[in-house]
């Protein structure tokens, strides 16, 4: 039996700040897409209009068919999570970071085994007394996105990922995430100029020029 | 005890020889400022006599309305000096800068003037010197406290914009800066008290001092005055920023930075 495709985000005639205009876009839940596409054409951009951190100045965006300027943006971002390409962690260690940022969001901490399920996923192999300023630019990316991951939103947006990561380790990386999220029915969607991460792992990708 | 004694204006104007000496050092230390320093100094002495001389005439004429003027002329510059400190920023921002500086400043000046000396508010003798140290205390910490709160919010946007990002609240993001510029303005303000009496006579006390004032008079005013600033310090600064930052946000909980 053939099932049409859940859309989770749909535009329709999209613009930002009157000068970047993007193609009509779906996509779909429950689905890895790609955005592709030259820099400067707005890749970053869509995810801010996506997460409600950026307005547009024309056009509409859809998300499960409520128009997103009628969404409370603060349950919106909760819900559709953005990692960003510039990662900011606190001073301190691993432990530390995880409670800054669920504070942030006021939630409870983790569970120390929870913790260590995320940094597994994202290769952290260390304990977490470590501390984040010792860490290189890959792993502090890398226990960036595993903090975000580990709220388990109901779509994931990654920009540029694999931007500070080799290309062996951000595939294994990449892979794992994919599975943490088919796992937990996570729509992902992930800006990258990586054709090969996105030959490999897209099962939509989303040209925009 | 007598008035102070009278200044002889050429043994007056040898004081200005002092500022060669600073000029040489400036000269031998490479800084550039030589210039600011006599247009500082020349402002300051036109100033003042301009002053002296219009406090001269308030006070051989009281005049409730000399009074009032003078007081708004006072509070008016200072919103008028913080303000042109922080151009960037919105207009929403230096209205509520302005309101805090002028409602703060107004209810110090007649809460000191009226409950604590006890005196009519439209007395210029007291009213005047009093609010102009009231405001002009202010005014600093209110030019500290925005300058610290805009250098932090723009050196740490990634910060910011990866908490946006988590779904945290913008009240949660920014309240922290908003105590932390306040905490860093209030401490000038409450370092001058550690160490008055011991280190030095503050400025209020030695002229009374001076003027033939009974020192225990005298200490009583520094004591009242120094906290009539403190809280006016801290309570301009509170609602400017207080107020100020909820400026820096829309609806759609989108952070602007000025």
């Amino acid at each position: 039996m053939f099932k049409i495709e859940e859309i989770i985000f749909k535009t329709k005639n999209l613009v930002f700040n009157d000068s970047i205009h993007f193609p009509n876009i779906n996509i779909p839940k429950n689905k890895v897409t790609f955005i592709v596409g030259k820099s400067g054409a707005g890749k970053t951009t869509l995810l801010k209009m996506f997460n409600g951190t950026l307005t547009q100045s024309n056009g509409d965006i859809f998300y499960n068919n409520t128009n997103i300027l009628d969404i409370e943006t603060i349950k919106l971002r909760k819900e559709v999570l953005l990692i960003s390409q510039t990662v900011f962690l606190f001073d301190g260690t691993i432990r530390d970071n995880f409670k800054e940022f669920y504070s942030y969001r006021q939630e409870k901490a983790l569970e120390n085994s929870k913790i260590k399920l995320f940094l597994d996923i994202c290769h952290l192999d260390f304990s977490l007394e470590k501390n984040c300023n010792e860490m290189s630019g890959g792993e502090k990316q890398r226990l960036y996105i595993a903090i975000y991951l580990s709220f388990k939103p109901k779509v994931i947006m990654l920009d540029e990922p694999t931007s500070a990561l080799d290309e062996e380790n951000s595939h294994e990386i990449i892979k794992n995430i994919l599975s943490f999220s088919k796992e937990n029915g996570i729509t992902v969607i992930i800006v990258s100029h990586d054709k090969k991460l996105s030959e490999v792992f897209a099962d939509n990708t989303v040209l925009i020029e | 005890m007598e008035g102070a004694i009278q200044l002889n204006i050429v043994q007056f104007s040898l004081v200005y020889l002092l500022l060669i000496i600073v000029v040489a050092i400036m000269k031998k230390s490479n800084i550039k400022k030589t210039k600011l320093l006599i247009v500082s100094s020349i402002r300051m002495s036109v100033q003042l006599t301009l002053a002296g001389l219009i406090l001269t005439y308030i006070l051989n004429n009281p005049n409730p309305v000399f009074t009032l003027a003078y007081l708004l002329v006072m509070l008016v510059f200072s919103i008028y000096y913080v303000l042109s400190k922080n151009k960037d920023i919105n207009n929403r921002f230096k209205m509520t800068i302005a309101m805090s500086l002028l409602l703060t400043c107004s209810f110090m000046i007649i809460f000191f003037v009226m409950v604590i000396v006890g005196i009519d508010i439209f007395n210029p003798q007291y009213s005047i010197p009093l609010a102009g140290m009231i405001i002009g205390n202010s005014m600093t910490g209110i030019t500290l406290a925005i300058k610290v709160f805009k250098e932090n919010i723009s050196s740490e946007k990634v910060k910011i914009e990866s908490l946006l990002n988590l779904g945290a609240s913008p009240d949660k993001i920014l309240m922290p800066y908003v105590n932390n510029s306040l905490e860093t303005a209030l401490l000038p303000t409450i370092n001058s008290m550690v160490g008055m009496g011991i280190v030095f006579l503050p400025g209020m006390m030695t002229g009374q001092i001076l003027s033939g004032t009974l020192p225990l008079t005298s200490i009583m005013y520094q004591v009242a005055i120094m906290i009539a600033i403190c809280a006016s310090v801290c309570l301009a600064i509170f609602f400017s920023l207080y107020f100020g930052y909820k400026t820096l946000y829309n609806k759609r909980n989108q952070i602007t930075y000025s």
